[in-house]
């Protein structure tokens, strides 16, 4: 039996998608089997961050419906074959999900795989709730700006009243990944200290992922910027799924700025 | 059942010199023609023979409803709605008095109250968690936050005891509390006389440098 999580954030732009395919990836690495799933009906990207946008077939509505079959519509990675990967429509819109469907699918992903990953759409429509009904947990991924907050604080109270989990009266397990932090910005004040964020939020911290230039890059490619070893935001991926597999990884505090002047002068020096 | 409705003038008198009555009547009969007379006390045979050839009609020793001008009708709904008002208004106080005395209807609540969430409190609330930014918590008692707010509070109860709160934005008895007066550690805001009060329950803590 494996763990259903669903990526959440309320707002859009924070990474979500990116989130998702990274720590599927980084998964898959740890030999689990894993699958990540775009909820995202009629909007979908998750294909093309993992570069697999030319092989879908079946996608996740004609499962629902029945006019496929899981193990037809499953598109194994290229990079890493623990790693596997179900589209969402992009020809219909939310509207088409429905909860004994949804509750169908995520059993059924459930017996498969030892990890399924949801990627939920932006906001907290239809769509969304449908996400994380079915969930055991949830990772919120936030920005560290207010607005960003915001959505997830609200995302959150919508997750805490209409969870099947929550409605047996059992908890659904929150993680917090805080993304695109800017160590300069944090240092100056501009940018909201992840202490604040928790504060407010009031859940765990899964991780912290770095501002990095190579994410944009990384996506356009298709190629996870998990893949990449010398870059911190992959580094920041791997340590987080190594914390989903069960390590112990130690918190690396990414918002103090590696580009000091002092670490500069001892970089000339030795 | 047919039936009709007539408002009609009529002539109260009271005879006692017979001989001027049917000298005033005669002079003044094209009036009187359109009249009920209604004659008070005595009716003597000459003056009902009288009136009888004059067909005038006429009543005797009868009471007529009198009826009353629209104005005064008015005036009297009036009266009888300002009283009805005071007296909900004297109930409300009396309740209002009784409230205070009361613990009523407290709530005790250690949750996160998030961006969206309303909570619409009948009676006293105990919430020992924050009140994040875009969530409402409306009371009609008396209501205790041991945590930062940076929601929305309406407090319609006799005393808020509020934190530093720089971002809430709170209003007591239809009155928006400033901020900056909420600066202590704890506050307590009360009505006392019309009157908005704030005192510091708990005094800022002086940060040392170090």
């Amino acid at each position: 039996m494996g763990i259903v999580i669903a990526v959440i954030s309320g707002k859009g732009g924070v990474g979500k998608t990116t989130a998702t395919a990274n720590l599927g990836l980084g998964i898959a690495m740890n030999e689990k089997n894993c699958i990540v799933v775009d909820f995202d009906i009629g909007q979908r990207n998750l294909d093309m961050i993992l570069g697999l946008e030319n092989r879908v077939v079946y996608d996740l509505v004609q499962v629902m419906d029945g006019d496929a079959k899981l193990k037809q519509a499953t598109i194994k990675s290229k990079v890493n074959e623990k790693l596997h990967f179900l589209a969402a429509s992009q020809s219909k819109d939310k509207t088409v999900l429905e909860s004994k469907k949804v509750e169908k699918l995520v059993a059924e992903l459930r017996e498969s795989y030892d990890y399924v990953i949801l990627d939920s759409p932006a906001g907290i429509e239809s769509g969304f709730e449908h996400t994380i009904e079915f969930a055991d947990a949830a990772i919120i991924v936030v920005n560290p700006e207010v607005s960003s907050i915001r959505d997830a604080d609200r995302a959150i109270g919508i997750l805490d009243s209409k969870s099947q989990k929550v409605k047996n009266g059992e908890e659904v397990a929150k993680y917090l990944i805080i993304n695109r932090i800017s160590a300069d910005m944090v240092q100056s004040g501009e940018m909201l200290k992840s202490e604040d964020i928790l504060n407010i939020l009031n859940i765990k911290l899964l991780g912290k992922v770095p501002e990095d230039r190579g994410v944009i890059d990384a996506s356009n490619q298709g190629k996870p910027v998990i893949l990449n070893k010398k870059s911190h935001a992959g580094q920041a991926y791997t340590r987080i799924a190594g914390r989903l597999c069960g390590q112990k990884v130690d918190m690396k505090d990414i918002e103090i700025s590696d580009t000091g002047l002092f670490k500069k002068l001892k970089g000339m020096f030795i | 059942m047919k039936s009709k409705q007539y408002s009609v003038k009529v002539f109260e008198t009271t005879i006692t010199d017979e001989k001027k009555f049917i000298e005033f009547f005669d002079t003044n009969y094209a009036l009187f023609k359109d009249h009920l007379i209604l004659i008070q006390g005595t009716l003597s045979k000459d003056i009902r023979a009288y009136l009888e050839k004059k067909s005038l009609s006429f009543l005797h020793n009868q009471t007529v409803p009198v009826g009353r001008p629209r104005k005064a009708l008015e005036t009297e709904l009036n009266i009888q709605k300002i009283e009805n008002d005071v007296n909900q208004q004297i109930a409300k106080e009396e309740i209002k008095k009784l409230s205070t005395r009361l613990q009523n209807n407290l709530t005790v609540l250690d949750r996160i109250i998030r961006s969206g969430q309303e909570l619409d409190i009948e009676g006293d609330l105990l919430l020992l968690n924050r009140v994040n930014s875009g969530a409402t918590i409306h009371t009609t008692g008396n209501l205790i936050i041991t945590q930062v707010v940076e929601g929305a509070l309406r407090c319609d109860g006799n005393f808020m005891m509020i934190t530093a709160s720089p971002k809430a934005n709170i209003i007591f008895h239809s009155v928006e509390v400033d901020n900056n007066l909420l600066a202590n550690k704890l506050n307590r805001v009360e009505l006392k006389k019309n009157q908005i009060l704030i005192t510091p329950v708990i005094k800022k803590e002086i940060n040392w440098a170090l």
